[in-house]
């Protein structure tokens, strides 16, 4: 059956260069955990790693207290799906489904049986004699889908699954490939760079780059509360402004930034609040008024550019450039004085680095 | 970090196969340098006073020339011909029949030893035609499909909207063909050189019939000789054709790189 | 307009096939067919002759060896190859194509120096004392099979090499990764898929070795005499061309008919182009 995977303080090298650095990962039985980050993130060698076609250089690798560090890959047991769907082009559909299974010894009807319920479930029992070149992205993707989860694997790996495949279906792909997963309770590892994909699939998501994972946590808390600056430009804290607490008043605290602006901060939206700390808001979390009487960041407005739902201008302002939206109902012209107010639900508050 | 885990038993195949590729060759610069009248291996004392004596028989240094010359000019003829003929099957594929393509690997299908019989007979027999024009057509249709084919995949890769935006800043066809065409598929021509010149130069079977008494090419009259004498002149002959090899993979390594070879 | 562009550039190759090749040789056959004694009377007579079939029988056998030991040999040494590291890779290539490069009659004159009677084998083979007479090796069906298989394996080699390296490093990590260790995962997925590779490579050297004639002339002689030195010898020594002709359009009709129905079976087992 399925088991916890656990990667402990693993380093990797290709050639000369550090590709991944004292890296240590949980992940819990049944659950689904995304690596998410931009190529070069380290990433993929973590799977690679996982999968057994790269040795790390230092760390160990167990599944189910089992270490498989040294295993070679086939005698590991992981169900792998490819970005590239890796579909045997001389195998029909039911033997490449049937490949892992005639390794393992199984073969005849039973084989037959399994690789049809398998087929069935994916909903390609009808094309069971076709070679892969005869199918669809999404067919193939589904055939990779069921040749891995065929063999009942204890970990479950996807690599970029869904990269190849137009909008609508990657939608249509990841609800499918979610509801499989839960229902055969698979622990599994879920390789992408798409946010999206990453935080709509996993029950937590580790967010790398540069060989180390930055924040490894729920896709809300990642999505709320990041833990650091690179975390939170990641998820689209695009504004970030270092600030010192100047006064402390019960609930209340005041900053002051850059270029002596002031701002007052409530400690039931934000929490504990450091003396030195950056606050960051999303672009939404920086509401425009060119009402000055306001307590808000004063800016001169740069390019407005329409987002159809907003106004969104580049704003001068003594802590840099900032990013801000508007209401639609007054479009403000460039070169005027403005304030950027910010919003709590779209802020938060980090640590300085 | 890559794990590629062979079987030792097929490392020490590959091991022996190598062996048994080069070492032939190995065997014959060895005996080139030997300085007795006869073959042999390992070299009794070194010399290179075999290499001197093909300068001094008079049918090599001949035979050489005309080597060099049949190869330089059925190889400019082959290029001249098969780039534009490369050129108007990658750019107007769809108005030209497909038996083109395969009439131009018909060199290739058609036996060497055919092909040179027949040009003797139908051509040099036939028509009177001198000998030596029926040797470089043999050899200029022997190269052909190396040179169409070298270069229609170096246009494969070749991004023809180039040559249009070329046109319609001004540029005529003919000026665009040599000064944007060309030299995006340099590396091509120059591969297509070597390969169809050292293919002429090492070519028998078409010119074993193409050759008489008074005209003849290197590897006829290394045959000629070899059925006469035993002795280390053959060996020295080989070993400069094996450093015009050398020669030609070091330009080719320059050029466009050793995986090119591999290709 | 495009199509006269096009025949335009085209047509100095083109011509220069159709008149230099295709005529001469489609004239060569022809002739076959227009003696006295029938149209089919040169075949009758070639095949009349024993000395003729066995030399027919003789080739096709000596082909056949050639392309399946040098099948056997490329293939693995293909394999090797095409998984060494990067650097070894390259010199291992270069290895491949030198011989490659340098001309048949270099090469086949390397194994005159090797099997001949006062030749390397033998004097090594005399002073470990295994013999104590010079064996006759040249001039032998053997020492022809072993100089082609030296001719062609760099070949074959380097066709397979190509063949194998295309083959995508996922499928082979897939096969993994369903539990294949790596003899199934040679004979599962990289052999059936190097298939029309391999059939590609024995056409190769199948016809080759066939329509060859440097090589058993210098390793064979009149001793194991082969379509091509068979051919020569009438053309050039007795010149009875209408004979010599015989035996070319049957080089050409066998050559052509192999390439074609290797091409058609080709086609047929290359999955990926399905």
């Amino acid at each position: 059956m399925t088991k916890p995977l656990s990667i402990r303080n693993i380093t990797a090298h290709y050639g000369q260069t550090k590709v991944l650095e004292d890296l240590s990962l949980d992940i819990g039985e049944g659950e689904l955990v995304s690596l998410l980050g931009a190529s070069g993130c380290g990433k993929t060698t973590t799977l690679r790693l996982v999968a057994g076609f790269l040795q790390p250089t230092s760390g160990t690798i167990t599944l189910g207290g089992k270490d498989l560090t040294r295993l070679p890959a086939h005698q590991r047991d992981i169900g792998l799906v490819f970005q590239n769907y890796a579909l045997f082009p001389h195998l029909s559909v039911a033997d490449n489904v049937g490949f892992g299974l005639k390794q393992r010894g199984v073969s005849g009807a039973d084989k037959t049986k399994r690789v049809n319920a398998m087929l069935e479930r994916v909903g390609l029992a009808h094309l069971a004699e076709r070679l892969p070149g005869a199918l669809s992205g999404g067919q193939k993707q589904r055939v990779a889908l069921a040749r891995a989860l065929v063999i009942e694997p204890q970990l479950l790996m996807f690599d970029e699954p869904l990269s190849n495949l137009d909008a609508k279906l990657r939608v249509d792909m990841r609800v499918e490939i979610r509801q499989l997963q839960r229902a055969n309770g698979t622990t599994s590892v879920y390789v992408t760079h798409d946010q999206e994909e990453a935080f709509s699939i996993s029950d937590r998501v580790a967010i790398m780059h540069a060989g180390k994972i930055m924040q490894l946590d729920t896709p809300e808390n990642l999505y709320q509360r990041p833990a650091n600056a690179f975390v939170a430009r990641f998820v689209g804290f695009e504004n970030l402004v270092s600030m010192k607490v100047v006064a402390r008043d019960g609930a209340q605290v005041t900053a002051e930034a850059a270029g002596g602006v002031k701002l007052t901060l409530g400690l039931e939206h934000f929490g504990e609040i450091p003396d030195a700390f950056v606050l960051a808001c999303r672009a939404d979390g920086l509401s425009v008024t060119d009402n000055m009487a306001v307590e808000g960041i004063p800016t001169t407005l740069g390019l407005r550019t329409y987002l159809g739902r907003a106004y969104q201008y580049q704003s001068e302002t003594a802590a840099g450039t900032l990013v801000a939206n508007g209401p639609l109902s007054r479009p403000l012209e460039p070169g005027s004085a403005a304030k950027l107010v910010p919003v709590p639900d779209q802020c938060t508050i980090l640590a300085m680095e | 970090m890559m794990p590629t885990k062979l079987h030792p038993a097929l490392i020490g195949f590959t091991v022996l196969v190598f062996i048994f590729l080069v070492g032939p060759l190995v065997i014959v610069v060895g005996s080139a340098l030997s300085d007795t009248t006869y073959l042999t291996f390992p070299p009794q004392g070194l010399s290179l006073r075999w290499f001197q004596n093909i300068f001094e028989i008079d049918a090599f240094r001949r035979t050489i020339l005309t080597s060099l010359q049949v190869a330089v000019i059925s190889t400019f003829v082959a290029l001249i011909i098969g780039i534009p003929a490369s050129y108007a099957m990658s750019r107007y594929r769809i108005q030209l029949p497909r038996w083109l393509s395969t009439l131009f690997i018909l060199p290739v299908l058609v036996p060497e030893l055919v092909l040179g019989f027949s040009l003797l007979k139908n051509l040099a027999f036939q028509f009177n035609a001198p000998i030596y024009l029926s040797l470089i057509i043999g050899h200029t249709i022997l190269i052909l499909p190396y040179v169409i084919r070298v270069i229609s995949a170096s246009l494969a890769s070749f991004d023809f909207s180039i040559e249009e935006a070329a046109i319609s800043l001004g540029s005529p066809p003919l000026k665009t063909f040599f000064t944007v065409l060309l030299p995006n598929v340099r590396s091509g021509v120059i591969a297509a050189f070597i390969l169809a010149f050292i293919t002429s130069v090492n070519d028998v079977s078409i010119s074993i019939f193409l050759t008489g008494p008074g005209i003849s090419t290197l590897p006829i009259q290394l045959l000629a000789h070899m059925e006469q004498f035993f002795d280390p002149t053959v060996a020295s002959v080989s070993v400069m054709l094996m450093v015009l090899t050398v020669a030609v993979m070091a330009i080719v390594e320059r050029t466009l790189g050793l995986t090119f070879l591999a290709k | 307009m495009k199509r006269l562009a096009g025949w335009t550039l085209a047509s100095p190759a083109t011509l220069l096939v159709l008149l230099g090749l295709v005529a001469p040789v489609a004239a060569t056959i022809y002739t076959t067919f227009g003696t006295p004694g029938g149209p089919l009377a040169t075949y009758q007579a070639f095949f009349a002759s024993g000395f003729r079939r066995t030399v027919l029988l003789r080739t096709i056998n000596v082909s056949l060896i050639v392309t399946v030991i040098a099948l056997v040999i490329g293939f693995i040494t293909a394999y090797v190859v095409s998984r060494a590291p990067g650097w070894l890779k390259s010199i291992l290539i270069v290895a491949a194509v030198f011989p490659l490069l340098t001309g048949v009659v270099v090469r086949s004159f390397a194994w005159l120096i090797i099997l001949g009677k006062n030749g390397i084998l033998n004097s090594s083979l005399i002073n470990l004392g295994i013999i104590s007479e010079p064996l006759q090796m040249l001039y032998t069906q053997g020492s022809v099979i072993v100089a082609m298989v030296y001719l062609f394996v760099p070949l074959m080699v380097l066709t397979l090499v190509g063949v194998l390296e295309a083959i995508p490093d996922d499928l082979i990590q897939a096969s993994a990764s369903l539990g294949a260790n790596s003899w199934a995962t040679f004979t599962q997925v990289i052999l059936p898929l190097a298939v029309p590779g391999l059939i590609v490579g024995a056409v190769l050297v199948f016809t080759g070795s066939f329509t060859s004639y440097a090589t058993p002339q210098l390793l064979g002689g009149e001793q194991v005499m082969m379509m091509g030195t068979l051919m020569y010898q009438q053309a050039m020594v007795t010149f009875d061309w209408v004979s010599a002709s015989t035996i070319a359009a049957i080089m050409v009709v066998i050559t052509i008919a192999i390439v074609a129905a290797m091409n058609a079976a080709a086609r047929r087992l290359n999955p990926m182009t399905v």
